[in-house]
């Protein structure tokens, strides 16, 4: 008996050890090398259409591959070693390219900046005393508040008033949506053209400050009125802006109203509007994602549901409120989720826009310059895994709701 | 609930608010669209609704922009290797996850829940920090206790980095997403069909992809478009310093940057040029985008 | 070379000795750098006739990303064989984590190298004494921008000390117009034009190169007294009402290139936006097209003004250095040396958008496109003979604080104001690993 369980333990480990590490393996060895030998020998255009061509349907040999060496297994092991061969080539995949060098990471970081001897928790001490490191902690948790709130807002009311028009929805989801397809570069590109700031006696591109010094009595921005040119660089015109060199609002009007002292105020002060104005980019091009997935889900409530709300006469609000929220929770913590480690992620807008300067930056920028700009391993590791630490309670929460759905 | 019964609440304010939206949407890209026609002087000397106000803008109109930066000396190429890019790197870890997916949601086996939970996890890692240790895993493979776990492989600088650096990269998601989608199918069908005998090769290739395929189209715009889109693992992955592994999007940026000071005229077009075909990819494939990703998210 | 090619390259070269062409015909060296647009163009020019003459294909591929890509490049073993850095200190950091092949074992003769390009240029590549660095391109930081036509019209003459900057700047305030165009905006490395600023004042005051020596290699604190002059004084321009037009906004939020454009426009009373411009040599190259034109006539330069008469004039600059990858390759060597020959960059300094300036001192000077190119080759050769040239200090300093809080503090101080000097200061001593 007990050397039965041990036969099958050991056949246990050989499936596992089949399934999750050597098949896997020689699949991709064999992809590497095959590709790497036809790097070298064969023509630039041969390359991309066989690349094209082979290059997607080289994966089926593995699984077809499984399948036949499937047919050899006992009957009764079919299924355990199907499962495990079935998610194998996923789990070790996603072992070598993100677990692994994340485990890597949690070890550079307690090392120095050339990643060779261990300096203790100093770079963990670092992140937590210097003050560039707690600005961009600040700017990751007001990114996430904002970002993570209104993508789900905005995309809840697009979803539902959508779902109410008898035509046009998709129009406008599709226009909600549409940024999702334009490159964070590109939508990085499209604000920076309105926020733009010229010094004068330039022409404002950016119709923000367009606007601004066009406002007021003998200001123009550069008009030719009868042949006189009108231009804005009267004293009593609006002044033109750096609105992404803007750390708080003490460079506008409402900044210098207020009084100092209440914590309102102080607040309202330091409000770190060119953050502010950098996220803006990342909910116009996630709004459309969480407004279509909601549209969905809202569409899935029974219709029975709904109509019971509007024989009781209840207001469109209350209906929303109290029927339509309750019934795609579950959607709303997807889509947030989703989100939230988005924004933990979120690297392009900042890094092609300001670089982090003037209190802008992000965690995931400020680790990618700890490598290459300063070149301290052991900090860009740190930063990395603060990214890590933020999502843990994330992951747990979903882990609940995982758990708690499985026993349904 | 039937479209006719909806009237009494096609209220005016509906329609407002969905206008005031969709227009604070659009209207980024109206200005940078609408400037991308402009001659390179005309979009410094006047701002582009002071043109459209006194009517210069129509006169000047110019495509100018666009002949400059679409007929740069092999984009072309550039284009080939976008594509010789994109689409392994979205075939193959949709094919990965599609088996894993079907294995998480039908499947029993050992260790099934904390191995899921270690795929939604990985969800998190920023690519960014994976960088540096797959360009030397890449090159040198890995050694454990002086055991070779992963020869030297030594394929910097070739597409097949790439895929496989997309492929990892991307499969948390898809498999995350796919798995959600596959357990909203209805369990009958697949158990009738585990009863009549049917192998789970056959059931997956027969039954449960044909029925995903809404699921898997969606992953696949989503997969495209942020492969199409990336500079960062083509330029780290494919050697951006041979001319001939360009990708648009990098090919796009050498145009773009550095010229004039700040070379808004090619910008503008570049930008707009760039975002023809992740624009057509997301047209044509929305619908399915759009009802894919309800399979998993609306079953709670 | 690069193991992917190397099939291809074997076929080309069979193909070649068929042909009897010599044994470097269609052999492939890769380049790769931070220059982008035209001037990537002149530089991939420059290989034209080297191509012709030997057969070897030089590629070069800019990229504005280059300084993080070549970080992952070297630690991923696909490197270019040839990388052109656009600041010296990347030179010397890859030099002494192995990466690098010394410039000898090249077959470069470093006599002949160090008489070509100077003394002072060499050591900038050098580490433990190996050089590494190959010098290319400089550029010459102490000049103001200015338009005779403009100071002429109003009667102004060119200030020859700060004190006389100081007053006609203050005149021109005073007359309702602003004198300095300023503008440091410059995605990843914002504050560089601050640091150029200071290091020029350092160059002026204390005991000029030696303070200057001292600062760079941080044997005087960077809260000195010294420093802190420097750092006052560029506050005083920043921060005086009326000095740069725009004020604070556009110091901070004008690209860097951009920032001379208001003195080429005019506003409603007709004058310019501002009448001096203190900005390296290659900001021709960024001007507006009609403006590049006028460059060295309606659009030249003074010299940095001096500031204390006992000190010898001196002149700050910057430039690009390569370092090679590649080790016991034939047409790497070729290629190295060609590019640091005397008629190297000859093709590129006959573009007429050309502003970058070649270190060698037997480059023949007659060949740039601009006079005023020439003229300030000639002053960068002089002081160069002088021991007079210093290189730009924040671009000498470890990577902590020449591409961090240097440039972020002087961010900092220009949005803060004078009172900030100290605490910029004493942040960016704390910072100095």
């Amino acid at each position: 008996m007990k050397n039965k369980t041990q036969q099958e333990r050991l056949f246990n480990f050989g499936i596992s050890f089949l399934a999750l590490g050597a098949f896997p393996l020689v699949w991709f060895l064999s992809q590497a090398i095959l590709f790497r030998e036809l790097t070298e020998i064969i023509s630039r255009n041969m390359l991309v259409v066989i690349g094209l061509l082979v290059g997607s349907s080289f994966v089926f040999l593995l699984f077809s591959g499984m399948e036949r060496l499937i047919r050899l297994a006992p009957m009764e092991k079919r299924d355990s070693l199907e499962a495990r061969m079935f998610a194998g080539p996923s789990i070790f995949m996603i072992g070598l390219f993100l677990l692994y060098p994340a485990i890597r990471t949690i070890y550079f970081s307690f090392k120095d900046r050339f990643g060779q001897s261990f300096n203790g928790i100093e770079n963990y001490s670092w992140a937590f005393s210097d003050a560039e490191m707690l600005v961009t902690i600040r700017n990751q948790i007001v990114w996430l508040v904002f970002v993570v709130f209104f993508t789900l807002f905005i995309g809840l009311i697009v979803g539902w008033l959508s779902d109410r028009l008898n035509k046009g929805e998709a129009f406008f989801k599709s226009i909600v949506f549409m940024p999702m397809a334009i490159s964070a570069v590109g939508a990085t590109a499209i604000f920076k053209f309105i926020y733009e700031y010229r010094p004068p006696p330039l022409t404002q591109i950016g119709i923000i400050n367009g606007i601004r010094v066009s406002a007021g009595e003998n200001c123009s921005n550069n008009r030719l009125i009868d042949g006189t040119l009108f231009d804005y660089a009267d004293d009593s015109c609006n002044r033109a802006i750096g609105w992404l060199q803007q750390r708080d609002l003490s460079g506008l009007k409402i900044g210098e109203s207020l009084e100092a002292g209440g914590w309102f105020s102080n607040l309202l002060v330091n409000f770190p509007l060119n953050t502010v104005l950098l996220l803006i980019i990342m909910i116009w091009a996630y709004t459309g994602f969480a407004a279509v997935v909601f549209s969905a889900g809202i569409k899935a409530i029974p219709s029975d549901i709904m109509e019971a709300g509007q024989i009781d006469g209840a207001s469109e609000f209350k209906i929303f409120v109290s029927i339509v929220i309750p019934y795609i929770k579950s959607t709303i913590i997807v889509v947030g989720t989703y989100m939230v480690v988005t924004v933990l992620k979120a690297f392009d807008i900042i890094y092609v826009s300001t670089r982090g300067d003037l209190e802008t930056n992000l965690l995931a920028v400020k680790m990618l310059d700890e490598f290459s700009k300063y070149r301290n391993i052991g900090r860009s590791s740190t930063v990395a895994v603060l990214i890590f630490i933020c999502v843990i309670p994330i992951i747990v929460g979903n882990a609940f709701r995982e758990k708690e759905n499985s026993r349904i | 609930m039937t479209r006719n019964n909806q009237r009494w609440y096609d209220k005016p304010i509906t329609k407002l608010i969905l206008v005031a939206i969709a227009l604070t949407w659009i209207f980024p890209i109206f200005g940078f669209l609408l400037s991308s026609f402009r001659p390179p002087e005309a979009i410094k000397r006047t701002s582009w609704w002071e043109a459209i106000y006194t009517g210069e803008y129509w006169r000047e109109l110019t495509l100018q922009n666009y002949s400059e930066v679409f007929f740069a000396e092999n984009l072309d190429r550039s284009f080939y290797n976008s594509l010789a890019i994109t689409i392994p790197s979205t075939i193959i870890p949709i094919t990965i996850a599609a088996f894993a997916a079907y294995a998480f949601a039908f499947m029993e086996f050992k260790g099934k829940n904390f191995l899921f939970m270690m795929i939604v996890a990985s969800m998190i890692i920023p690519l960014q920090m994976s960088l540096i240790p797959l360009v030397q895993l890449f090159k040198s493979g890995i050694e454990f206790g002086g055991i070779t776990l992963i020869p030297a492989l030594d394929i910097n600088g070739t597409f097949v980095a790439t895929w496989f650096a997309h492929t990892g990269f991307g499969l948390p998601l898809a498999t995350f997403l796919l798995r959600d989608f596959m357990m909203g199918l209805p369990k009958s069908v697949i158990e009738s069909a585990k009863i009549d005998g049917a192998s789970n090769m056959t059931t997956f290739l027969k039954l449960v992809a044909p029925l995903s395929i809404s699921g898997i189209a969606a992953f696949a715009t989503f997969q495209f478009l942020w492969v199409y889109n990336d500079f960062l693992v083509a330029n780290v992955f494919l050697g951006v310093y041979k001319p001939e592994n360009l990708v648009v999007t990098s090919h796009m940026s050498q145009i773009v940057v550095g010229l004039f000071g700040e070379a808004w005229h090619l910008r503008l077009s570049g930008a707009v040029i760039s975002m023809i075909v992740p624009l057509i990819v997301f047209f044509s494939l929305q619908r399915f985008f759009i009802r894919g990703l309800i399979g998993g998210a609306v079953k709670g | 070379m690069k193991k992917s090619i190397f099939g291809l390259l074997v076929i080309l070269s069979m193909i070649a000795v068929a042909c009897g062409g010599s044994s470097l015909e269609g052999e492939e060296v890769f380049i790769t750098g931070a220059l982008v647009g035209n001037d990537a163009a002149g530089f991939q020019e420059n290989f034209d006739s080297f191509t012709e003459e030997t057969g070897i294909i030089v590629s070069f591929q800019g990229s504005d990303n280059f300084e993080q890509e070549i970080q992952i490049q070297m630690e991923s073993g696909d490197t270019p064989d040839i990388a052109l850095f656009p600041q010296p200190g990347g030179v010397v950091d890859a030099a002494q984590r192995g990466y690098l092949v010394a410039l000898e074992d090249l077959g470069v003769d470093l006599d002949d190298y160090k008489a070509n390009f100077s003394e002072y240029i060499v050591g900038l590549g050098t580490v433990d004494g190996v050089a590494y660095g190959g010098a290319h391109a400089f550029n010459l930081k102490s000049i103001v921008w200015y338009q005779p036509a403009e100071f002429e019209a109003r009667g102004y003459s060119v200030p020859e000390t700060w004190d006389e900057m100081i007053a006609l700047a203050d005149q021109i305030v005073s007359e309702g117009m602003n004198p300095f165009c300023f503008g440091m905006y410059s995605n990843g490395a914002s504050g560089w034009l601050a640091t150029d600023w200071m290091e020029d004042i350092m160059l002026r005051t204390g005991e000029g190169t030696v303070t200057y020596d001292k600062w760079v290699s941080h044997e005087i604190p960077f809260n000195d007294p010294v420093v802190k002059n420097a750092a006052t004084l560029l506050s005083q321009i920043m921060h005086t009402d009326g000095y740069v037009v725009g004020g604070t906004d556009a110091i901070v939020s004008t690209y860097f290139g951009n920032a001379q454009d208001p003195m080429f426009e005019k506003d409603a009373n007709g004058n310019p936006g501002c009448f001096m411009h203190r900005q390296a040599s290659f900001i021709t190259s960024f001007w507006p097209e009609a403006a590049q034109a006028g460059a060295g006539t309606e659009t030249t330069v003074f010299p940095f003004p001096a500031m204390d008469d006992g000190l010898p004039k001196a002149a700050l600059g910057g430039g690009d250095m390569f370092a090679v990858f590649t080790e016991g390759d034939e047409a790497v060597n070729a290629v190295v040396e060609y590019m640091l020959s005397d008629n190297f960059f000859a093709a590129a300094a006959q573009r007429p958008d050309n502003s970058r300036i070649y270190g060698h001192v037997q480059f023949d000077s007659s060949l740039y496109s601009k006079d005023i190119t020439r003229v300030l080759a000639d002053a960068i050769t002089g002081a160069l003979a002088e021991n007079a040239f210093r290189f730009d200090a924040s671009d000498l300093m470890p990577p902590e604080v020449g591409a961090g809080s240097f440039w972020k503090e002087m961010m900092n101080l220009a949005v803060e104001g004078p009172g900030y000097v100290d605490t910029a200061l004493d942040n960016i001593e704390k910072s100095w690993p």
